[in-house]
């Protein structure tokens, strides 16, 4: 592992401190307007932007994890930007009681930090054109029904990278905003819920475990110069976490020598 | 007549695209309509042919409206949203669509267009139908002892519709095929 990458933790491993600083940078985006804020970045997925890149049956189509890859990395800088050592958490959907049931507690309270209103629970969407107007609501399903790490284990046995991005997306990332409801079940909306990006963070995550054991596959040479709009990236340049500057391990511990 | 609740009349036929208010989606309580297909010879999954797994695949399923689970079930075509996602029922796997919910923008917004010519490179149209590849290995290899022949019933549960979708006529695909692999 490269010095000074930033660490991604799961959300159940998060400190106090750690997770009151998470708030805290969504608190202080969700007050911006400009292009710095919550809003922007939501409103890149679906409404009112439309670059987010799903797969369809026309290969080559297949931009999923690439560019979700880049979208997560540009809001976390812009949340570091905020608070200068946060990073985003993943929300790992496998784990069962008593470690965690359904959506993760820190989502889930109304309020935080002293009686404020959470912004890790809801945001307010407010778009002219289209007219919406609301809250982000979630109708969650049963605890049950979320991924298992058996079915997680059979989607990162997939050899193949076509039939890993498929497998991964509409097996297990499809499930899960479904099975969250609400806005988050929706493409045109799910990105002005909290939790998406926690909940991307973990398909982000599966997709490097997936390169730590097959590197990049039989991805094809044509996706690697694709652009990733808006940002200023193409597939090659989110190949690795690394080099984006964090990794998923679950702990870092430098020997001295 | 009774007053309809609030979710009755937000949920339905999808309204007209245009600058009608958009609340936060739900799930509906009236269940979307099925599909049965005609029935399907398997005898390349009888006792007699070796293979190791099985995908049923679905091809162009349309996600532009809601998002739905596609319970699948073999030669059980009575299944509805209520009937146990278990072998004996038919059960043999599902598929989630992340649907777009609804045409958000002006008329023609959500209009499929093609490249207009070769020099057109901007990116292809989002909502271009997607696909599935559903693991029935356990089912097709259950029912392939006793049956020649199956028909295949899809189930739409919906997760999240808004008023811009149409929550009963979920399901719309172009084409179906069974993929088996060899040890």
């Amino acid at each position: 592992m490269a010095d000074n990458l930033r660490i991604r933790k799961g959300v159940h491993n998060l400190s106090d401190a750690e997770a009151g600083a998470f708030r805290d940078a969504y608190r202080q985006m969700q007050a911006i307007t400009d292009n710095r804020g919550f809003a922007y970045f939501a409103g890149l997925h679906g409404v009112p932007n439309w670059y987010c890149q799903h797969s369809t049956d026309t290969a080559p189509a297949y931009y999923f994890l690439p560019w979700h890859r880049a979208y997560l990395y540009n809001l976390e800088l812009a949340a570091r930007s905020r608070v200068s050592t946060v990073t985003l958490p993943w929300w790992d959907w496998t784990l069962r009681p008593p470690r965690q049931s359904g959506i993760p507690k820190i989502f889930e309270d109304r309020t935080a930090d002293g009686g404020k209103p959470n912004p890790l629970y809801s945001f307010r969407i407010d778009l002219t054109n289209p007219s919406i107007h609301h809250a982000t609501r979630r109708q969650p399903g049963s605890a049950d029904d979320l991924p298992s790490q058996s079915d997680v284990d059979d989607v990162l046995s997939t050899g193949d990278w076509t039939d890993f991005t498929l497998a991964l997306e509409s097996r297990l990332h499809n499930l899960v905003h479904g099975w969250v409801g609400g806005d988050m079940a929706i493409v045109a909306v799910a990105a002005f819920d909290p939790i998406f990006y926690s909940h991307h963070c973990m398909v982000d995550r599966l997709w490097w475990l997936w390169q730590v054991r097959n590197g990049n596959g039989s991805m094809p040479d044509d996706l690697l110069d694709t652009v990733l709009p808006p940002f200023n990236m193409q597939v090659r340049d989110v190949l690795s976490v690394n080099s984006l500057g964090y990794d998923y391990a679950a702990a870092q511990t430098v020997v001295p020598i | 007549m009774a007053k309809k609740s609030r979710q009755q009349r937000r949920v339905g036929k999808a309204s007209t695209p245009g600058k009608a208010r958009v609340t936060s989606p739900v799930r509906p309580s009236a269940p979307a309509n099925t599909y049965t297909s005609k029935p399907v010879a398997i005898e390349f999954a009888g006792p007699g042919h070796r293979f190791e797994s099985a995908d049923l695949e679905i091809l162009g399923i349309d996600h532009s409206q809601a998002s739905y689970e596609g319970r699948v079930f073999f030669n059980n075509p009575k299944a509805d949203a209520s009937t146990p996602k278990t072998l004996d029922h038919g059960y043999a796997g599902s598929f989630y669509i992340f649907g777009h919910g609804g045409c958000f923008g002006d008329v023609g917004h959500c209009e499929i267009n093609e490249r207009l010519d070769a020099y057109d490179l901007r990116d292809p149209h989002p909502l271009r139908p997607t696909l599935a590849r559903v693991p029935v290995t356990a089912a097709l290899k259950q029912i392939a002892k006793s049956h020649a022949e199956i028909s295949i019933t899809i189930v739409p549960v919906v997760s999240a519709a808004t008023e811009l979708c149409d929550t009963k006529n979920v399901f719309h695909f172009q084409q179906m095929r069974f993929l088996t692999y060899n040890a």
